[in-house]
């Protein structure tokens, strides 16, 4: 809230683009976590397939409906930031189309393992989904340098400079985290109520029901 | 392995539906095309590629769209892995047989037609060579969905395996700017031919395990 309110109300307008840059607030932190959640489930699913952790799994299932929210979040903001900057909602760009495949895979994840009753199996096979879909995240990170796109490279960059000016970028990190934490919470919450699900027949948790 | 190949290619030539059927989508998609829109010579041929692009994609999952549905509901599937203890072999003649007896003819109806369309009668090699190599890519992407739903339903299939189609599909269409405009296809069917290696090698392997998963 901190991060959206220095970066709606407060920091200055930008040169070029006006007032309609302040969606980048919300685009930018939810598209960084789209990746992440994604690259968390492909860690989790390879404790799972590996060492057979059974809360890897839970993990994973409990993080796919918050990183397709989160993409779907980034893609429509970008949408709604599309149309003062590029005059159209949407372009079959490589950064767009990679977006789009993520959002794509998370209903993937989803779908795959609603559709099995027997949940030991769907656990396994969404593991292998999750594993074979992490490929899709470093063409998303470098989609903007491999292809000529209409999307525009990263501003932000960990090793060198940031063509960002600080008055809009110490807002944007407090958006980034914020939103971290935030998505750190819906996942703790959300974690918890499907291992009690899933664990319903247990002695421990039949305690916290 | 010999064994499997043989096995494969008589069960595939007598089940008429999952090889006659794309080859025949193919045909009908690449005649309906010109006759449904009325367009010039000129932008037939620029519109031809997207056209066999779609057309491949569709060819493609129909004709893996039950790929082990039938070995894993007779009970072949279990038994041939009391015999081989994995099913890396069984995966990949599957592939080999469905790009030789499915893919190669996709390839050549797309090269043949390809002349109906404009296309320069010097690029029947290219354009067949660049549909093989896609349908390699585009059948062990599916294999690989399909591996997944097994039994579940076409829409899972495609949700599970499109995703990972879509680079495929850029690729492809770089490929066909190429041949458009005649510069660097060389490189292009040299990334695709390394890529289908390496899928060829590592698609067994994961489409293995989900099967795995489906008998344990």
């Amino acid at each position: 809230m901190l991060g959206w309110t220095w970066g709606l109300l407060f920091a200055p307008q930008d040169a070029v683009q006006g007032n309609s840059y302040r969606i980048i607030f919300l685009h930018v932190p939810s598209v960084i976590f789209a990746e992440l959640v994604y690259f968390f489930m492909a860690i989790c699913a390879l404790m799972h397939l590996v060492w057979r952790v059974k809360l890897a799994a839970y993990l994973i299932k409990s993080a796919a409906p918050i990183g397709a929210m989160i993409t779907f979040i980034g893609l429509f903001s970008g949408s709604i930031w599309g149309i003062p900057t590029w005059g159209t909602w949407w372009q079959w760009d490589a950064r767009i189309t990679s977006t789009l495949i993520l959002f794509i895979m998370y209903l993937g994840i989803l779908t795959l393992h609603g559709s099995f009753s027997n949940l030991e199996k769907a656990d396994r096979l969404m593991s292998i989904l999750v594993i074979i879909g992490v490929v899709n995240i470093p063409i998303i990170k470098k989609s903007v340098d491999w292809w000529s796109t209409l999307h525009q490279p990263a501003s932000i960059s960990v090793s060198g400079s940031t063509s960002i000016d600080p008055s809009m970028l110490y807002p944007l990190f407090i958006s980034v985290i914020g939103l971290g934490f935030t998505l750190i919470s819906l996942g703790i919450l959300s974690s918890r109520s499907y291992i009690l699900s899933r664990e319903k027949n247990k002695k421990w948790a039949l305690k916290h029901v | 392995m010999f064994r499997l190949l043989k096995t494969e290619s008589f069960k595939l030539s007598n089940k008429l539906k999952s090889w006659l059927g794309p080859l025949l989508i193919m045909v009908l998609v690449l005649i309906a095309f010109p006759l449904s829109i009325d367009i010039s010579q000129y932008d037939l041929e620029k519109f031809y590629f997207s056209i066999i692009v779609v057309s491949l994609l569709m060819t493609s999952f129909v004709a893996t769209e039950g790929m082990f549905e039938e070995d894993f509901e007779d009970g072949s599937l279990e038994q041939e892995f009391l015999i081989e203890k994995d099913f890396y072999k069984l995966v990949l003649s599957k592939i080999i047989v469905y790009v030789c007896l499915i893919g190669i003819p996709i390839a050549f109806i797309g090269a043949l037609f390809s002349f109906a369309n404009g296309v320069a009668i010097g690029s029947f090699a290219k354009v067949f060579l660049l549909l093989i190599l896609s349908n390699l890519l585009l059948f062990n992407l599916f294999a690989f969905g399909n591996a997944l739903s097994i039994n579940k339903g076409a829409m899972l299939g495609v949700l599970s395996s499109l995703p990972l189609a879509l680079p495929v599909i850029i690729l492809l269409g770089r490929a066909i700017r190429s041949i458009q405009f005649g510069d660097g296809f060389s490189s292009i069917i040299a990334l695709m031919f390394g890529l289908g290696l390496i899928l060829s090698a590592m698609m067994p392997l994961i489409i293995s395990a989900a099967l795995k998963t489906h008998i344990d």
